[in-house]
């Protein structure tokens, strides 16, 4: 009898682990719209915004874009509803999202990332789901290759900000070896390497830049997510000679700071200011950022769309309109900004072209 | 259903010291000097110093500390015949509780949350499996998926409000001690000689002996700790007896339900504990999705060692050596390693011609020189096929061992006291 009663409390105990992992599938951040400054002037917009895997609070991609929604909230009145990634799901889940906002009247829906694209662009989530609406205005962000009326793509010159970044090491670099971490090997993260390599040659045409990636589609990208492999992957570019690293590499990059610190040596960050967000103890490795500003592109693009403008197609975000640039937090790149403002300078004025594909594979 | 009247330690390949393993310790040291041998002449002819670099090592044994936990982990729970494909969801519970441990009261706190952790989540497998009958695998994946969302809520719940962190990461905590033992530091200057043999001897020391987590150590003495309790004592006999034969063991008096779930629950605390490693010591913060199928490995590296503790460990060191140099300098190491692959097969191809099995000779032969082709006729191999190096490996191994295993006779059969 007492064992009878032990069970029936164990089974108890398991169906409310159950019941939390059901809720927590479900959770999802729905903020209700600012009020209270509310004015006249302002105009009520609705909008929908899909996250990559990480969402809000993943002090990187994710966190910058929806810095940029709430940027526009307090300038507009913003009706906003933002869904959230699983690690591991599939494109359906991508597109039953997409299809979820425009359902509930969203309008425009932002999709944060590549993902969204699909392995098939011309059907994959985001395409299927503009089809079905119509209506509504869509904006991808990372990805230019879905084509549609309502579907407008927000795209950033990375590799313009990655040649800053990549003369900045070769001019701190005393082994003329330099190191760059790829998160994923995809052509995203490809026009980062390539900036950074074709930035450091322009400095030393002799330097040596070693690469890893961390992982490939296959294994869905899973280096964006695995610390311990960039902590691993960095040491072994150092023991090969590397005294800046640069990552590219999403939440990786604090073990690509870890191994850095722990060596002696010196780190560059990425998409947001990263000595700003990184904990105190590995503030001192990182010279600069190479700055993406997702936030600027979610801003424009939203505000834009309150004015009644929608641009379908493919936004450049480029050095010219400041949507990539370097930071300067720290004061560790102070005494070459001079020689990285000429180079940015070169660039904006077009007398560099910056590739967008590494030389070589 | 059976006509073993007891149960059956006899038949486990189980102890050495036993009459006829004698000759098996020599021979594993014989083929690891060889393996050495092999490696460091391949390091001198090819020039990729990476391969026996004490980063390398080092590497590879903090790769192999989570995926031989995981694997302890599978280990306890398939002896006494349960199967825990969700070693991979207690994997992510240790990370989670180590994490958030670690952060509040200090990284030795965090491993004993991580144990809890992992622990819980295999009560609730042995909840379901052996009190409730429910399916192995259905039960393990449920658990696996779980884990992934109850940490996420979870993480909404703490981590989200903490300055530097977020809803799928913890903000950084404190690490554990390093170790290193004294006077080894001294031999600094050798392994850049790049010597045959000295050097490479010098770089695996260093790798092996200096800078090793505290955490790492006490990973490494569970093994032999493992292989104590299950092969040497009373406990080990009974919970074994289970998963060979659990009606023969009730019948002598073993209360099956009761080792069903000390081996699961145990089970549970070791995967844990890889997961506590993962979020304390290879990186310092808990991330959402940073067990990366280790769970599903350690399952691959116990199979691997014949459900055996030195057999698994061997596997998640084969395994962490690999990633360990496909993520150092991949494609110059695994590049290298063809050569290493070419000449095992070669000899693996003379030994099956020695015993004329002239067949697999022939296969043995015509891979190795298939090997041997690809590296005189690249510089580098491409990225994914390096990535895939380590899952590659397991394979091979796995489908040339895989005829001599021999997992437990009950495991994975679900078991109802009293039942027919």
């Amino acid at each position: 009898m007492r064992r009878l009663h032990g069970m029936k409390l164990l089974a108890a105990a398991g169906v409310v682990v159950v019941a939390l992992g059901v809720a927590a599938c479900g959770g999802n951040d729905d903020k209700e719209p600012s009020s209270g400054d509310s004015t006249s002037a302002k105009r009520t917009i609705k909008v929908g915004l899909a996250y990559d895997i990480g969402g809000r609070g993943d002090k990187s991609f994710n966190d910058a874009a929806a810095a940029g929604l709430d940027k526009v909230a307090k300038d507009l009145d913003v009706d906003k509803k933002e869904l959230e990634a699983a690690p591991n799901e599939t494109e359906n889940d991508k597109y039953t999202r997409l299809k979820l906002l425009c359902q509930g009247g969203y309008n425009p829906i932002i999709a944060v990332g590549f993902a969204y694209a699909g392995n098939d662009p011309a059907n994959g989530p985001l395409a299927k789901a503009a089809k079905d609406c119509p209506n509504s205005h869509f904006a991808i962000i990372d990805d230019s290759s879905v084509t549609a009326d309502n579907v407008a793509s927000l795209v950033f010159a990375e590799e313009q900000g990655s040649f800053l970044v990549g003369a900045a090491a070769a001019l701190k670099s005393k082994t003329a070896t330099v190191g760059f971490i790829g998160g994923c090997e995809v052509p995203l993260i490809k026009k980062f390497e390539a900036g950074y390599v074709a930035g450091a040659k322009a400095v030393n045409p002799d330097i040596t830049v070693l690469v890893n990636y961390l992982s490939t589609p296959a294994d869905k990208c899973s280096g964006f997510n695995d610390a311990a492999k960039g902590e691993t992957s960095t040491g072994g570019l150092i023991d090969a000679g590397a005294d800046v690293v640069y990552q590219a590499a999403g939440g990786s990059g604090t073990g690509v700071f870890k191994a850095v610190k722990a060596k002696g040596k010196l780190a560059i960050g990425v998409d947001s200011d990263q000595y700003n967000t990184v904990s105190d103890d590995l503030k001192e490795v990182i010279i600069t950022s190479m700055l993406k500003r997702v936030d600027v592109a979610v801003y424009d693009f939203v505000t834009d769309e309150a004015n009644g403008t929608f641009t379908n197609g493919v936004t450049t975000f480029d050095l010219k309109a400041e949507g990539v640039g370097y930071s300067t937090s720290g004061g560790k790149v102070d005494d070459i900004k001079s020689k990285l403002d000429e180079y940015q300078q070169k660039i904006i004025d077009g007398e560099i072209t910056v590739p967008t594909e590494p030389a070589t594979s | 259903m059976s006509t073993e009247t007891a149960p059956v330690p006899a038949r486990t390949p189980a102890a050495p010291g036993r009459p006829g393993r004698v000759g098996r310790l020599p021979r594993v040291l014989l083929a690891i000097a060889g393996g050495l041998v092999v490696l460091a002449a391949v390091r001198a002819v090819t020039g990729a110093d990476d391969l026996t670099s004490n980063g390398a090592v080092r590497a590879a044994i903090q790769a192999a500390v989570p995926i031989g936990l995981a694997g302890l982990g599978g280990l306890f729970a398939e002896r006494a015949g349960v199967v825990n494909i969700g070693l991979e969801g207690q994997l992510i519970l240790g990370t989670w509780f180590g994490a958030f441990a670690s952060v509040h009261w200090g990284p030795w706190a965090g491993v004993v949350a991580a144990i809890v952790g992992g622990g819980l989540g295999g009560l609730l497998h042995a909840l379901a499996t052996v009190t409730f009958g429910v399916d192995h695998i259905v039960s393990g994946v449920a658990i696996t998926i779980l884990a992934g969302g109850a940490t996420r809520y979870l993480s909404s719940l703490t981590f989200a409000e903490m300055d530097g962190g977020g809803v799928n990461q913890s903000p950084p905590g404190d690490e554990l001690p390093r170790l290193s033992v004294p006077g080894l530091s001294a031999l600094d200057g050798l392994e850049d000689r790049h010597w045959f043999l000295v050097s490479d001897l010098t770089g695996i020391l260093r790798g092996a002996l200096t800078e090793v987590s505290a955490l790492t150590v006490i990973a490494v003495a569970i093994v032999p700790l493992a292989f104590w309790l299950l092969w040497r004592t009373g406990f080990g006999l009974r919970l074994r007896s289970v998963g060979e034969n659990p009606r023969a063991a009730e019948s002598l008096g073993v209360a099956v339900y009761r080792f069903k779930y000390y081996g699961v629950v145990i089970s549970g605390a070791l995967a844990g504990l890889g997961g506590g490693f993962l979020s304390i010591v290879a990186s310092n913060i808990y991330r959402e999705g940073q067990t990366n199928g280790r769970g599903f490995i350690g399952l691959a590296a116990m199979i691997f060692g014949n459900w055996r503790p030195g057999g698994l460990a061997g596997g998640a060191l084969l395994f962490g050596y690999t990633d360990a140099l496909q993520l150092r300098r991949g494609s110059e190491s695994v590049h290298a390693l063809l050569l290493v692959v070419a000449v095992l097969l070669l000899a693996v191809a003379l030994w099956q011609a020695t015993r004329r099995r002239y067949r697999p000779a022939g296969l043995g032969l015509a891979l190795a020189v298939l090997s041997l082709v690809w590296f005189f006729a690249t510089t580098t191999v491409p990225v994914p096929f390096v990535q895939f190096a380590p899952h590659l490996t397991t394979l091979v191994v796995l489908a040339l061992a895989a005829q001599r295993l021999r997992p437990p006779a009950a495991d994975g059969v679900p078991y109802q006291r009293g039942g027919g």
